[in-house]
């Protein structure tokens, strides 16, 4: 089997079981949080784009998420914007501020691009949390992006007066369209000639460059591809929860997402994907122990990182490559 | 004039304290090219040591201030002995250092919130009184963080220049090969500096402190500042880290008179941006970075 036609055949029973869930699991508590799971996945398969295939170690995949939240809360709160044309938009802004991020970046390298970009969403989280003046008086004092109590009634998808006792389980199809649109979309980037030409610049830059692939050209075409869908879920969060505050910056949740990526396995196609499924299910398995949760998601960074830098995907290969290497 | 004085004091002490956080970082990534993101954990933890030894062991705050610079000394060199040497084997080391010590900060802050509450604590080592000049009041306090902080300084240099590890150690950040060649203990360079980073560390932790007041999450504002003051004096520069160090405390001081304190923040990264767009690698870079 082709690793293309493995990759189709993977997804393909993965979107039947995920369609089934609801309906085994009827609970809404096991819905919502899959829901949640997957718009983790989103996120963190787009960063994956950044981090993995190209290379450059930027954290400000957290910011485009919330820019992506804010914009679709902004759009429907004060211009009355449906939510459907205001999540996409929403990925559309964050494209954009992904582009400004990545040009901000262009001339640097590694740690630096680590550094400036969580710096880039502190920034936000400061500039946010501590505004106090009052920009509108429609519903109580608001300051312009809502301040520490964010941002909430401003509008919906529709399903929660459609359906309402089960517009959760709407929500769930819809996210779990969502995940496999970014998902199948970054495929496509990794498989395809994007995706080649970021590995090119991410292995050796020189040659790369040597061979007519413009590092400007990518590094923009990279953030703004990753910072899409990422913007599309965070609008679906906001619109979600119906509220979107500046807690999408906490640090806790950075390190959550870290390390779905590296206990996954970072630049492979299903390493994010897994590892957010289990760090998922491990999250939800510890919840007694949750006052240990960071102390657990560090350890639990540094010791893949440490042992398997490739994180699980790395296993699966070295696992494929023993099979491959004795036949019989 | 008293509004000029009371931003001069105020900024001296706030560069004074960054200045010390650099360093320790500066140090760092000039002879490993690491980048330690658990920094800011560390200033935390020295923080607690320090009161932790004041008022729960009934030390002296002079000793209180050494057990905790001692502390950190031994964390600096578990981080070295438990991820820095392990992961320098493998490749993509820059990457890979930078996700662990961000697992590890994230470790040591948890466990300071599980030991002391998430809770604002005073810091006990400070003392009371102020002087003045002109109409100012300038606490006695910021007298004294900029006293130690000139005497960690002084120390630092002292090390660096006179004494034969210091040179070992500026050998290494010059070139890594070169000094292994002449027969320097590149391994236990790395150590020393890891620990030495960590004793600076807890100093700075303290004096930020002693000002502001304990809480686990007080480690994160001035890491990203002390990144900063790297990032605009060029990673691995100590020299400069601490003359941009005083400069930023300065200017972070006027704005937020100017502008409020909201806005300082923003402003220092704006600054920063804009010296990056001119000087990719610093205002006293050496080291060209390669230009793709």
């Amino acid at each position: 089997m082709t690793p293309i036609r493995r990759d189709i055949l993977i997804g393909l029973i993965c979107i039947a079981v995920a369609l089934i869930v609801p309906f085994v699991f009827g609970g809404r508590y096991v819905v919502t949080q899959a829901t949640v799971f997957f718009v983790w996945a989103i996120v963190v398969v787009q960063w994956n784009l950044v981090l993995g295939v190209g290379g450059i170690f930027s954290l400000a995949q957290m910011a485009l998420f919330a820019i992506g939240g804010y914009a679709t809360a902004m759009l429907g709160f004060y211009l009355k914007v449906p939510m459907l044309v205001a999540i996409p938009l929403g990925g559309l802004i964050a494209v954009v501020a992904g582009m400004i991020i990545g040009l901000a970046c262009l001339r640097l390298r590694g740690p630096y691009v680590a550094l400036l970009t969580l710096a880039i969403a502190q920034v936000m989280y400061v500039l946010i949390v501590n505004d106090t003046g009052c920009f509108t008086n429609v519903s109580g004092c608001m300051p312009l992006f809502g301040g520490v109590r964010g941002i909430g009634q401003f509008g919906d998808l529709g399903f929660r007066s459609l359906f309402p006792s089960k517009w959760y389980i709407a929500h769930y199809y819809v996210a779990l369209g969502l995940l496999a649109l970014a998902f199948v979309f970054s495929v496509a980037v990794i498989r395809g000639p994007l995706g080649l030409a970021f590995k090119a610049l991410r292995d050796s830059p020189g040659y790369a460059l040597s061979r007519g692939i413009s590092r400007f050209k990518y590094q923009l075409w990279i953030f703004a591809v990753s910072a899409f869908f990422t913007g599309i879920a965070g609008g679906f969060y906001a619109v979600h929860f119906r509220v979107i505050g500046p807690t999408v910056f906490s640090f806790s949740l950075l390190l959550f997402l870290i390390a779905m990526i590296v206990v996954g396995g970072m630049g492979s196609i299903w390493g994010p994907l897994l590892g957010a499924a289990l760090l998922m299910l491990a999250d939800e398995g510890m919840k007694e122990f949750s006052d240990y949760r960071n102390i657990g998601l560090g350890l639990l960074i540094t010791l893949f990182v440490i042992a398997w830098p490739r994180g699980l995907a790395g296993w699966f290969d070295r696992l494929r490559a023993l099979r491959t290497s004795n036949p019989d | 004039m008293d509004v000029v004085i009371q931003i001069i004091a105020s900024g001296l002490t706030l560069g004074a304290m960054y200045a010390v956080a650099t360093v320790g970082l500066s140090l760092v990534y000039g002879s490993l090219n690491m980048l330690n993101m658990a920094h800011g954990a560390l200033l935390t933890l020295g923080g607690y040591m320090c009161y932790a030894a004041i008022t729960h062991l009934g030390f002296h705050p002079v000793l209180g201030l050494a057990a905790a610079a001692l502390v950190c000394a031994l964390a600096g060199l578990a981080i070295y002995v438990f991820a820095t040497l392990p992961l320098l084997r493998a490749e993509n080391f820059e990457t890979n250092i930078f996700i662990a010590t961000i697992g590890i900060g994230a470790v040591i802050e948890s466990l300071m919130l599980k030991s002391f509450g998430p809770y604002p604590i005073p810091q006990p080592l400070a003392v009371s009184g102020s002087v003045v000049i002109g109409n100012v009041h300038i606490p006695l306090q910021n007298i004294m963080i900029l006293l130690t902080a000139l005497v960690a300084m002084t120390a630092v240099a002292l090390l660096l220049q006179k004494t034969r590890a210091g040179r070992a150690i500026r050998a290494t950040s010059m070139s890594r090969d070169a000094a292994q060649l002449m027969g320097v203990r590149v391994g236990q360079i790395y150590a020393q500096v890891l620990a030495l980073s960590g004793g600076l560390a807890a100093i700075s932790g303290v004096m930020i402190s002693s000002i502001a007041t304990l809480t686990p999450v007080m480690g994160g504002d001035p890491m990203l500042k002390a990144f900063i003051i790297c990032i605009v004096a060029g990673l691995g520069n100590v020299y400069g880290a601490v003359l941009a160090a005083i400069v930023l405390g300065l200017l972070e001081a006027a704005t937020q008179y100017v502008l409020g304190v909201r806005w300082s923040f923003a402003t220092l990264l704006l600054l920063v941006i804009l010296v990056l767009i001119w000087r990719p690698y610093g205002l006293f870079g050496r080291q060209q970075v390669v230009r793709l």
